[in-house]
């Protein structure tokens, strides 16, 4: 254990001094203060939203979970992707593996330093946005609504630490550097992109609406037969997007902060979708399939990436 | 020290380390030699639990390589070929981190890596980043971080490789002062005839993953020469009946021209009857000794000796 946490500390000082968290960090931070301000204009406007609007800034293009939604992968795979066989190809871990420590120590290490460094992204970034929006807003969240932050907070940093996860699994697997980017790159553009895409098209082409000829008619989009239509549309496009953890993450986290979310992908981008406030109790109990799923994605790479990493040969040519 | 018995490695069906059975006696400078992908970095990164043996079994300091892995990385350090560092850290804060992996406590640790680094000559480089270092300052830094678990047992792996003559020099010397002033045993590989013959009390060769021959130089020298005797003459005047004439004296087995050299083999000494004959023949004597053998010739002869 000794050997994990000497690693994690070493690791998560290269994040903290990296460029590429700084400049992420930065992103992240800048974009969600913007929101929160928002956020707050919005709650002068609308006495009866709740202090939880900051988080949902939606209505005026993002909100916190649509730059997670968006960002969340690109940061946990930025700082996965090269940490194991960056170390292999410069000849570093022949030489780590030749100290007395146990093997898992570093792979142990290197995941727990990569999620110090995700939970103070997520956390700091949290705070500062409620930091802004209170002596603004000259109100603060209640009991409920700072529980629901802190669930939040806990849920995005769950989110983070598997897109981490995936990319250690990324880093065991290839021996490049420039595979394992390539492969991160895709896998962030398929599940935040492509995948609403997708769902789209396969929902349009298993529940072809027809549209009536001739000059536009209300009427026709009012019948129940259309609604029906359309509702079995959604859930199609839904149930696919949930392949996607950040789709994943983008329910779970609007139902636990009672907002009404973010858009999600570039299929959903500005449509208003009917909302209702759920108790945070209730959110918990009708989401945990979509927590229990990310939890269990990231325990599986981070499993997969162990078993590997144990298993590998460590050549000192790579 | 390190004892293997029947140790394997294989690839698929290519035999890395084939059955090897090597011993390192405590103190003693043992030279591994032989080509490239011979095994000699298999063996090595077997040896220190980077990779697991196929059968066979291995120790050192009598722990078992597989079962107390972590034992034997307590009292042996290996320098790997090409051992990386991390670049964007300074030389201390390299050794730092090993340190801290050696579980060395806090106020020993300044302590240990300024004794180190002015061991190996860096200690004006302490704060410079690694990045800027040359070759042979990379090399020292290694050695240096082999150090600092205090081990018994170091494995160098090529470690002279790409450095130039006085980089060599250096590392030799360093090897030499470890070995005598702190008892430190060493194994180290190389495909340098000449560097293993400087620097090792005992050589191994080591040849498609099998150990074909252990021994000090001099008894590898005995046990291999065909010919008793190797007498080098360069003449002047020197014609063809001459060198029929010497052919011709008993025991003589052979005569190899090399340029202007002359190297006449014998089952016994017969060098007055080659020196008579040259008088006869009228020419002179540039020079005339004894060979021993090389090291180069030993190697060379147990290739090909494997290969048939």
């Amino acid at each position: 254990m000794a050997g994990a946490l000497t690693v994690c500390r070493k690791e998560l000082a290269d994040h903290l001094g990296s460029r590429r968290y700084v400049v992420l960090f930065a992103l992240i931070l800048l974009l969600s203060t913007l929101s929160a301000y928002q956020g707050t204009e919005y709650i002068k406007n609308n006495p009866n939203a709740g202090f939880m609007a900051i988080f949902s800034g939606a209505r005026f293009g993002f909100s916190f979970t649509y730059l997670m939604v968006f960002f969340g992968p690109i940061i946990g795979l930025a700082l996965g992707f090269d940490a194991v066989n960056k170390e292999r190809t410069s000849g570093t871990l022949s030489v780590l593996l030749c100290q007395p420590i146990f093997r898992d120590s570093v792979i142990n290490g290197k995941f727990m330093g990569g999620t110090a460094a995700l939970s103070l992204l997520a956390a700091s970034t949290i705070g500062i946005m409620c930091g802004v929006a209170m002596p603004i807003l000259g109100f603060g969240p209640g009991f409920e609504d700072a529980l629901r932050i802190v669930l939040f907070a806990l849920l995005t940093i769950v989110y983070l630490t598997f897109w981490l996860a995936l990319g250690l699994l990324f880093s065991t697997v290839t021996k490049k550097t420039s595979t394992s980017i390539l492969l991160s790159i895709s896998t962030w553009l398929f599940c935040s992109i492509v995948i609403s895409i997708i769902a789209a098209l396969v929902a349009n082409y298993a529940v072809p609406i027809q549209m009536p000829s001739g000059p536009f008619n209300p009427g026709a989009q009012g019948t129940q037969e259309y609604r029906e239509l359309m509702q079995r549309r959604t859930t199609i496009q839904m149930n696919i997007q949930r392949i996607s953890p950040a789709y994943l993450y983008n329910e779970a986290g609007s139902s636990i902060l009672g907002t009404m979310g973010g858009s999600f992908g570039f299929g959903e981008l500005g449509r208003g979708t009917p909302f209702q406030r759920l108790e945070l109790t209730q959110a918990l109990a009708t989401r945990w399939p979509q927590i229990l799923a990310i939890v269990v994605g990231m325990v599986v790479c981070f499993a997969a990436t162990y078993m590997l990493f144990l298993r590998m040969e460590i050549r000192p040519e790579g | 020290m390190i004892e293997t018995r029947e140790l394997s490695k294989y690839y698929g069906e290519i035999k890395a380390v084939d059955r090897l059975n090597l011993t390192v006696y405590e103190g003693e400078i043992f030279g591994l030699l032989g080509p490239n992908g011979s095994g000699k970095t298999t063996t090595f990164i077997t040896l220190m639990g980077l990779t697991v043996p196929t059968s066979g079994t291995a120790t050192i300091g009598g722990y078992d390589i597989v079962k107390d892995s972590r034992k034997v990385r307590k009292i042996a350090s290996m320098l790997p070929e090409g051992a990386g560092y991390y670049e964007d850290l300074t030389a201390e804060q390299n050794l730092n981190y090993i340190c801290q992996l050696n579980d060395i406590p806090k106020p020993e640790r300044e302590r240990t890596i300024k004794d180190l680094l002015e061991a190996v000559g860096l200690a004006d480089n302490a704060k410079m980043k690694v990045e800027k270092f040359s070759r042979g300052m990379r090399q020292r830094l290694g050695i240096a971080e082999v150090l600092i678990k205090k081990p018994r047992v170091a494995l160098f792996d090529e470690p002279t490789i790409g450095l130039d003559p006085q980089g060599t020099k250096e590392i030799r010397d360093m090897m030499f002062r470890l070995n005598k002033e702190q008892g430190l045993t060493v194994l180290l590989s190389s495909h340098l005839l000449y560097e293993v013959q400087q620097t090792c009390q005992r050589v191994g060769i080591i040849r498609k993953g099998r150990l074909i021959a252990a021994d000090t130089i001099g008894n590898l020298s005995k046990k291999l020469s065909k010919w008793k005797v190797t007498l080098e003459l360069e003449l002047a005047g020197a014609g063809p009946d001459l060198i029929r004439e010497i052919k011709g004296i008993n025991d003589v087995m052979s005569v190899d021209q090399e340029g202007s050299k002359i190297f006449v083999h014998m089952e016994s000494d017969r060098t007055r009857e080659v020196s008579e004959a040259v008088i006869k023949h009228g020419a002179t004597i540039l020079l005339m000794r004894p060979k021993e053998h090389s090291l180069d010739e030993i190697f060379m002869e147990y290739m090909k000796e494997g290969d048939q």
